[in-house]
């Protein structure tokens, strides 16, 4: 499992920088919440997939990415027909349809990193006023990116090793040690940030190598 | 410490020199090191002991991620304790376990990360990152997800992003333990090649072939210093 959407490729959508993609995504975001008309969301939810689809994602990754998203908004849309009309349920279904589908272009076509680099970017006035630290928030968030896969694969190994003494599944059983290994483990992560000369300089240009 | 060689030392090299000046460490109230006065200047220096020894601590000290209780750790005359910025752009770290060194989810990010951190010119780190990779041979990883590689893998990738950063020593803490022979050998021969100067702590006895000299630490003391041959020998006298 990977919680980084990133899928390798050289596609348009790829090439563009992140800013760009995030300002249509956001600009989308908006447009889709000032129309009702059927017709307009359903053509706005098709070129969506097309984006999508020039991403050219694997099928299987794509499978296992839009599978939840789907079967919520199938939930959504039959809720909205009992409950409300037609209508509501299309405009919904469209509406979110185009949205989920334009974000998810965006997340496959660009790195982890450029996402990262340009939400450091557009924190860069709160840095300034000292209300935030874009270098510590986006650390944070890479970190969350890779090493939930790691937790998810100890929690394994310790489910495994708990079955191969018989135990079964017992929640505390499998939470305690998995605790205990994540917080031994987070030690050593800060010490291995530290060792790489964490955080760096405010002004890059005046430190050389 | 007992000299166990009459042999002398190899000549230092132009790599950093560790000073170590009557160190003591100790973790909640128990002595881990003490009165540990050493000067380190060869390219290739072996740390040896038990299990609970001292030897992760003193490779921590290096650097500056531990800071001694009494003493000083100086690198190139800087102080640990006081400008350990700079020690640690000049000695770099790289942990046994690589899936705790490894920090973002891209190899080619996690490469990044230090050149970053030490404020090398953004137009200057995908080159930097890419000879990096190639100078270990791993340039097709660039892109790959890093929890997703192998064990020998991710060593190589955890020393390729402490190498990129051209220390001018690295600092290793059992760099072979968790790998199977052939990563081993892999590892083995990263270390004999590479340019910096390197201190091992290792229980990998075979690795310390051709190293410069190697330390035994017993009982939180450097016990003996001396040559690979001499050392390893007092140390299976003495610690088996």
């Amino acid at each position: 499992m990977s919680l980084s959407l990133y899928v390798r490729g050289r596609t348009p959508l790829h090439r563009l920088p992140p800013a760009v993609k995030f300002g249509v995504l956001f600009a989308a975001g908006i447009a889709l919440f000032l129309t009702d008309d059927v017709a307009v969301l359903g053509v706005a939810a098709a070129v969506a997939a097309g984006l999508l689809v020039s991403v050219r994602p694997p099928p299987a990754a794509l499978r296992r990415q839009s599978t939840g998203l789907l079967v919520m908004l199938v939930v959504i849309f039959v809720a909205a027909t009992v409950f409300q009309d037609l209508h509501t349920a299309l405009v919904t279904l469209f509406r979110l349809l185009a949205l989920l589908l334009l974000a998810l272009s965006v997340t496959l076509s660009t790195r982890a990193a450029d996402l990262l680099e340009f939400f450091e970017r557009l924190m860069a006035p709160l840095a300034r006023l000292g209300l935030a630290n874009p270098a510590r928030i986006s650390l944070g968030v890479s970190l969350v990116l890779r090493f939930v896969p790691e937790v998810q694969r100890r929690y394994r190994e310790i489910r495994e090793a708990q079955a191969a003494r018989g135990l079964r599944a017992n929640p505390v059983a499998l939470v305690v040690p998995l605790v205990v290994r994540t917080l031994k483990s987070a030690d050593d992560i800060a010490d291995a940030i530290d060792a790489r000369c964490y955080p760096p300089p405010r002004h890059p240009d005046r430190e050389n190598t | 410490m007992t000299r166990t060689s009459d042999a002398p030392l190899p000549t230092p090299t132009t790599g950093p020199v560790f000073d170590l000046d009557g160190v003591r460490v100790a973790y909640d109230g128990r002595t881990v090191l003490d009165g540990v006065t050493v000067r380190l200047a060869e390219r290739r220096i072996g740390v040896i002991g038990e299990n609970g020894s001292g030897k992760s601590t003193f490779a921590r000290l290096l650097n500056g991620l531990v800071l001694p209780d009494a003493g000083t750790v100086r690198v190139d005359g800087l102080d640990t304790a006081d400008d350990v910025r700079a020690v640690r752009s000049r000695v770099g770290f790289v942990f046994q376990n690589p899936d705790n060194q490894i920090v973002f989810p891209i190899v080619a990010e996690d490469l990044a990360f230090g050149l970053k951190n030490i404020g090398l010119p953004k137009g200057e780190v995908p080159g930097r990152v890419a000879a990096a990779l190639a100078g270990f041979g791993i340039a097709h990883l660039a892109e790959r997800q890093s929890h997703l590689l192998s064990g020998g893998e991710k060593q190589l990738v955890a020393l390729a992003a402490v190498m990129v950063m051209r220390p001018g020593a690295v600092v290793f803490d059992e760099p072979t333990t968790l790998l199977d022979l052939k990563n081993r050998n892999v590892i083995r021969a990263a270390i004999a090649d590479m340019d910096p100067s390197a201190v091992v702590v290792t229980h990998d006895l075979e690795l310390l072939g051709g190293f410069d000299r190697v330390l035994v630490i017993h009982q939180g003391r450097i016990a003996c210093d001396a040559d690979p041959a001499t050392a390893v020998s007092w140390y299976r006298e003495n610690c088996s």
